[in-house]
Formats: structure tokens, C-alpha cells, sequence
């Protein structure tokens, strides 16, 4: 027990004096945050060409409706096919719009008026909103005019959809979340990734072992002082998140605190086992690194896990992110307690336990 | 609690070393070792690099586990009850091990606090510590800023903190000057007046002079071990018909060095400054000796000498090279 104070003490030391870990664990997320959690991923103003053959106050009509969508914005206008394909192809437009001349005749007779939308399908988000915003538009239109036709004052069918927790979809209230558990993920990991292995590389960790401070010690006294300053890292990302950002936290602030907790004893836990197992720093640094791409590309922050294979899928419920994303959605974004993310909180604790014994049992073998 | 436990014993060796093998894979670093050290004693162990000095040290330790043998420090085996035994050795490494970033108090605290230490009687070995190392002015230095020699000596100090009974260090005056290395030698001997047994591996032989046991380890073995004396006196070392003697020069030893490697009666030459020492046959006279050594631009004296702990070593080494030959020699027909 003293042993395990004093390793406490020690690294304490250490930590204030090592600027480095500090701005690894205090200014890189901070700086990430601000940086990743501008990003809107609404699809704004998709660059547009437009080739209109028509010239006429319909086809006008129809590009004034279309940039009123806030979806396209119009960057050139041109005047062959070719030129509007072209624009596509060197990435200067994702949409072109191509208007026949019959378009304005068609739309005064009634009869069916139609115009060419090439889409560049290379990023699919962006395709498919725009494919989206395109119909939805020419469905609207055409609806608007049949009721005219058929002097009707309703539609046959209304939906009213509504949409829960982001009823402005904010893309930040939807993002932010579980960027907060990615960073954690990085610089949580990386903090005691170069834990032991520091030691060793400078050769205090020889001196060490000949003294009688057990594995347990040496483990638990280097997690708690990196535990501290990872929530220190939390509460100020947290903080930046609710101001900066303004993304209301819906659910119970100290809940998540509390469950955060576990989530950094199981990141700081990976980065002993890690560190406990590599002779170099650079070892331990590619250690760290090829299981943290893979636990925040399954993490479900970037694709949901509904659309990973079931193996995968599988897999990764065994990193940590992959819990604590739903754990960080559920109580900021839909309000979650602690009994909707009991699931979530298991897995959690048992992944802790079962990282922190492997750091213990690689440590020991340091030794006799 | 009684740290001895029920381990303890009545010997009286400080570390007692029984066919201790270790082998790093299938290099073999220490073959088949053995040596008892008193209580209270300075065992000096030398050896080139790469003898298996290190190693040693290391599963006296309890750093590493032998592949064979047993290893008794403080009556205690290290193998078994390698916990018991870390309470009662200190080690200093090779390489300055402690935390640069720490001040020299933080070091010595954290060290005496890992072994259990606290409040009081922390202070008070501390202060102990420090007024034996004499490192008071540089207290709240930072360890990365303090010289060679005062790194030893916080070395030291810090594996003292728990006063172990058996301390280890390895190669402890590489690379600090000779005035450092003389005042950590007083701090060994006041050690061992204590009861303190030390182990020091060295390359120096006036260090060797001052241990009060040597053993020399060459090529994973250990060909000796005993007092200075002892070994001094062993008829390998100038076996029966034989005599050493020491040319003292004016002009170039090295040219005597030369002539002396081609005269076919001599058996050893070695070069010691601005004399060369000789083992050579007892029917070699001074007078022939004097002849044809001398050159053109060369004078030459001399005298006979008892042989030093150099040219014991020298010896040791020069006989077992030549039996590995002869040895590998053989064992190349049955592999």
C-alpha cells in the first residue's frame, strides 16, 4: 500500500514536469475538438453547372427553386453537354443541370417537361442528398401543379414526421458526443502507452524491480495519476462542448462523468498492457496505434454498426469506444439513465477488469 | 513483521552461489558458477566485458531466474523467496537509474517509500544518507543535472535507504574521475565496516587491490576466487621452473614489447608503462635476459617481482584461451 502511494506520488512528479504529457493530454483534444467539431455534415451548397437550352421564365423558375433549397449552388453556367460533364469530371461541380429547350413549351401545354441532373456519385453522402433534394423538388412541383389541375386543396397523403432529441438537426448535437469519445480514445491510450516502457527504455525500471513494490502497485499507482488528468481532459472537452458548441447535455452531467471514469480506466488500462509488453517507445506507439484505428473505425462513430458485416460487427463490441460512444449519445443527445445504459456499462467494466489484470500479469513477467 | 521471515539461517556467508547457470536462450552466460561470500566482505568480481559480470549481479538480484543452480543471498534463495530478498539488497546498476526529472530528496523518498518507509524513521535514514554521501548541498537538485560522480553516489545512497544487508553494484566508477572514485571506495569500505556485504564488479585493478575476495569470470565461467593473495599464490600463475621478472626500460617499450614477444623462451610478456613483466624460465639468467633485450637506443634493467592481480588475470585468461582451442579443437570431431 505505501509502495502504491509512493509510485502515485512519483508519477505526480513526473506528470507536472513533463510538459509534453500535459499537452498531449490537456491541448491536443481541445485543439481536435475545435477543429472536428465544426464540421457540418448537412449538405450545403453542392457546387452546381448549369447548361439551359432553354432560356425561358420556366426554366429560370426551376433553378431558383433549386437554389432555394439552400442544396446547390450555381457556379457557371455553360453552354454545351460536354462542358457540363467536363466540370463534373474535374471535380469544379458535384451537379450539373442540363435544361432542354422544349422544357418551357412542355410546362405551359401541360405535358411532361423533363431536364437532365448528372450527379457525381464519388462521395455518396453528397450524392445521395443531392439525388434526394432533386426529386423531392420535382415531386413537390408536380404535386403543386396537379392540385391546380384538379383544384384540390389537400393531399391524399401527409405525412408529419418529427424528428426526436436534434429537431433542428444540428449536425453538432450529433457529432460532438462521440467525438469526445474518440478523442478520449487517442490521448487516453497514448498517456500510459509510454508508461512503462518509458521507464525501461531509461533503465529505471531495473532499479525498480529490485525493490519490493509489487506488480499491482506499480500498475494501479501509474493508472491513478493519468485517471485524474484524463477527467481533468473530459471535464474541460465537456465544458468546451456545452459552450463553444452549445450542445445541451439532455441527460445527468455527473452520470456521465461517473461512467467516463470507467471508460478511461479501460483506455489507460490498454495503454499499460501496451506499454507493460513493448522494450521500446516506438514499439509501443505502433502498438497503440494499430489497435486504436481499428477500434475508432468500428466504433460506429464514423459508419453505423448496422451496416458493419456481423463479424466485425462482433468485434467491435470488444474495443471500449464502441461502448461509450452509446453511452455519450445516450445521455447528451437522448437524455439516457442509468438503466438504458446498463448493457453498456457492463461491457465497459468488464473490459476494464480483463485489460487491467493482462497489464498486471505482462508486468509481472518483468521479473521473477 | 520480522523481515528475515522463517527463511533465515545461520550462515555465514553473505552470498552464497552454488553451479549457477544462466542462459539467454542459447547463449549460455553464466556457466555452472560458484563462490561464498562472508558477511561483511568486499567481493571484487572482474572480467572482460561480456563475461557474464552483469548477469550475475542480475540473478543475485532476483532479476533474472538461473536456467540452474542455486543462489542464497542473506541465507535467503532468491529464486524462491525472491520478495524476502529484495528487502534486503540494494543494487546500482551499470547505468545511473534513477528518475532525472526527480530532485535528489525526491529520489531518496521515493525510494526509501517503495520499501515501506515513512514519516520519521524516513527522515531520519535520509538524513543518514545524505550525511554519508555528503550530497546535502545538491538536495533539491535535479538528478539529471548532477555530475558523474554525485549520480553514483545518489545511486548508492538511494539503494541504502532500506539498509539493506547485501548490496550489489555493477561497475560503479565507469566514467567518473579518480578523486569521485577514491571517495566512493571510502564510502564502500565504511560499508563493509558495518557488516554491509558488497559486491563490485570493476575493470580497475588497484580496485581489485582493495576488495577483500576477487573472483574473475571469463567466458561465462569463473576461473578463480579467493583472497588477493590467495590468487596471487596459485601455481598456475608462475608454475614450478618458471620466474617473473620485471624489464624496466629507457626508450621505447614498445620495441622491447616486440623483441621480448619473439624470444621463444618467454612465456608471457606484458607491457606496464615503461616496464614490461616476464614469465620465464628459471634457466633464463638476468644476464641473457639483459642481452637480448637490449637494442640500439635501449637500456634495459632487470629485476625479479612477485606477479600482480594483472598478470594473474593475464595468465587465467591467456591458459583458458588456449584450452578452449585445444577444447574446440576436440569437440569439432564429435558435433
Amino acid at each position: 500500500m505505501k509502495g502504491f502511494l509512493a509510485v502515485i506520488r512519483k508519477e505526480a512528479i513526473h506528470m507536472r514536469r513533463d510538459k509534453g504529457t500535459l499537452r498531449l493530454a490537456l491541448g491536443i483534444p481541445l485543439f481536435q475538438l475545435v477543429m472536428f467539431g465544426s464540421i457540418d455534415t448537412n449538405i450545403k451548397h453542392v457546387p452546381t453547372v448549369v447548361f439551359d437550352q432553354c432560356r425561358c421564365p420556366q426554366s429560370r423558375a426551376l433553378l431558383d427553386e433549386l437554389v432555394a433549397t439552400r442544396t446547390f449552388e450555381i457556379k457557371r453556367v455553360v453552354n454545351t453537354h460536354d462542358e457540363l460533364r467536363e466540370a463534373i469530371v474535374a471535380g469544379d461541380a458535384r451537379v450539373g443541370l442540363e435544361i432542354p429547350p422544349d422544357y418551357g413549351r412542355h410546362r405551359l401545354q401541360g405535358t411532361e417537361a423533363t431536364f437532365l441532373a448528372l450527379i457525381d456519385g464519388s462521395d455518396n453522402t453528397v450524392a445521395s442528398q443531392s439525388l434526394a433534394a432533386i426529386n423531392g423538388l420535382a415531386l413537390t412541383q408536380s404535386l403543386v401543379e396537379l392540385q391546380k389541375q384538379q383544384n384540390r386543396k389537400t393531399l391524399p397523403i401527409s405525412p408529419r414526421p418529427q424528428i426526436l432529441f436534434n429537431p433542428d438537426t444540428r449536425s453538432a448535437n450529433l457529432l460532438i458526443p462521440g467525438l469526445v469519445a474518440i478523442l478520449l480514445t487517442f490521448s487516453g491510450t497514448m498517456l500510459t502507452a509510454y508508461a512503462i516502457v518509458r521507464e525501461r527504455e531509461r533503465g529505471t525500471l531495473e532499479q525498480l524491480l529490485v525493490t519490493p513494490v509489487s506488480a499491482v502497485e506499480m500498475i494501479l499507482g501509474k493508472l491513478i495519476p493519468y485517471l485524474i488528468l484524463g477527467f481533468c481532459q473530459l471535464i474541460l472537452v465537456l465544458f468546451l462542448m456545452t459552450t463553444l458548441f452549445r450542445v445541451p447535455i439532455h441527460g445527468n452531467v455527473l452520470l456521465l462523468a461517473a461512467l467516463s471514469l470507467i471508460y478511461l480506466t479501460s483506455l489507460l488500462s490498454l495503454g499499460l498492457m501496451i506499454s507493460a509488453r513493448s522494450t521500446t517507445q516506438i514499439e509501443a506507439t505502433q502498438a497503440a496505434q494499430s489497435i486504436l484505428l481499428p477500434s475508432i473505425m468500428l466504433s460506429g462513430y464514423i459508419f453505423p454498426l448496422s451496416s458493419l458485416p456481423l463479424p466485425l460487427r462482433i468485434i467491435s463490441h470488444l474495443f471500449p469506444a464502441t461502448h461509450f460512444i452509446n453511452i455519450s449519445r445516450g445521455i447528451i443527445i437522448r437524455g439516457a439513465g442509468f438503466h438504458d445504459l446498463l448493457n453498456e456499462v457492463l461491457a465497459l467494466c468488464a473490459i476494464s477488469l480483463v485489460l487491467l489484470t493482462m497489464s498486471v500479469m505482462l508486468f509481472r513477467k518483468s521479473r521473477l | 513483521m520480522n523481515p528475515a521471515g522463517t527463511q533465515a539461517t545461520s550462515t555465514d556467508w553473505g552470498i552464497e552461489v552454488r553451479g549457477v547457470t544462466h542462459d539467454y536462450g542459447a547463449v549460455r552466460a553464466l556457466r555452472d558458477v560458484s563462490l561464498t561470500i562472508p558477511r561483511g566482505t568486499i567481493f571484487g568480481l572482474l572480467g572482460p566485458n561480456g563475461s557474464g559480470k552483469s548477469t550475475l549481479i542480475r540473478v543475485l538480484c532476483g532479476l533474472l531466474r538461473p536456467t540452474g543452480g542455486t543462489a542464497l543471498v542473506d541465507g535467503i534463495d532468491v529464486t524462491h523467496h525472491a520478495s524476502q530478498v529484495r528487502r534486503r539488497i540494494g543494487y546500482v546498476p551499470q547505468r545511473f537509474s534513477l528518475y532525472e526529472d526527480l530532485t535528489v530528496m525526491e529520489n531518496l523518498n521515493f525510494f526509501a517509500s517503495v520499501y515501506g518507509l515513512s514519516g520519521a524513521h524516513l527522515a531520519e535514514r535520509r538524513e543518514w544518507v545524505i550525511g554519508l554521501t555528503g550530497i546535502a548541498p545538491y538536495r533539491d537538485r535535479l538528478a539529471a543535472h548532477l555530475s558523474g560522480g554525485w549520480k553514483q553516489r545518489l545511486s548508492l545512497g538511494a539503494a541504502l535507504m532500506h539498509e539493506p544487508r547485501v548490496v550489489f553494484l555493477d561497475e560503479p566508477t565507469a566514467g567518473i574521475d579518480p578523486v569521485a572514485r577514491r571517495e566512493l571506495w571510502n564510502l564502500l569500505f565504511d560499508l563493509s565496516a558495518s557488516g554491509v556485504t558488497l559486491l563490485v564488479s570493476t575493470h580497475y585493478m588497484d580496485e581489485a587491490e582493495r576488495c577483500g575476495r576477487l573472483g574473475y569470470l571469463y567466458m561465462s565461467k569463473l576461473l578463480v576466487e579467493g583472497e588477493p593473495e590467495d590468487l596471487v599464490a596459485l601455481p598456475e600463475i608462475t608454475p614450478p621452473g618458471t620466474r617473473r621478472v620485471e624489464v624496466a626500460i629507457e626508450g621505447s617499450a614498445a620495441q622491447v614489447m616486440r623483441r621480448a614477444r619473439s624470444l621463444t623462451y618467454v612465456e608471457e610478456a606484458t607491457i606496464f608503462g615503461n616496464s614490461v613483466h616476464l614469465l620465464v624460465p628459471d634457466a633464463v639468467t638476468h644476464d641473457d635476459l639483459v642481452r637480448d633485450l637490449t637494442e640500439p637506443g635501449v637500456k634495459v634493467n632487470v629485476r625479479p617481482i612477485a606477479p600482480s592481480l594483472e598478470d594473474v588475470f593475464v595468465r587465467l585468461t591467456g591458459l583458458q584461451a588456449e584450452a578452449a582451442e585445444n577444447g574446440s579443437a576436440q569437440t569439432g570431431k564429435t558435433s
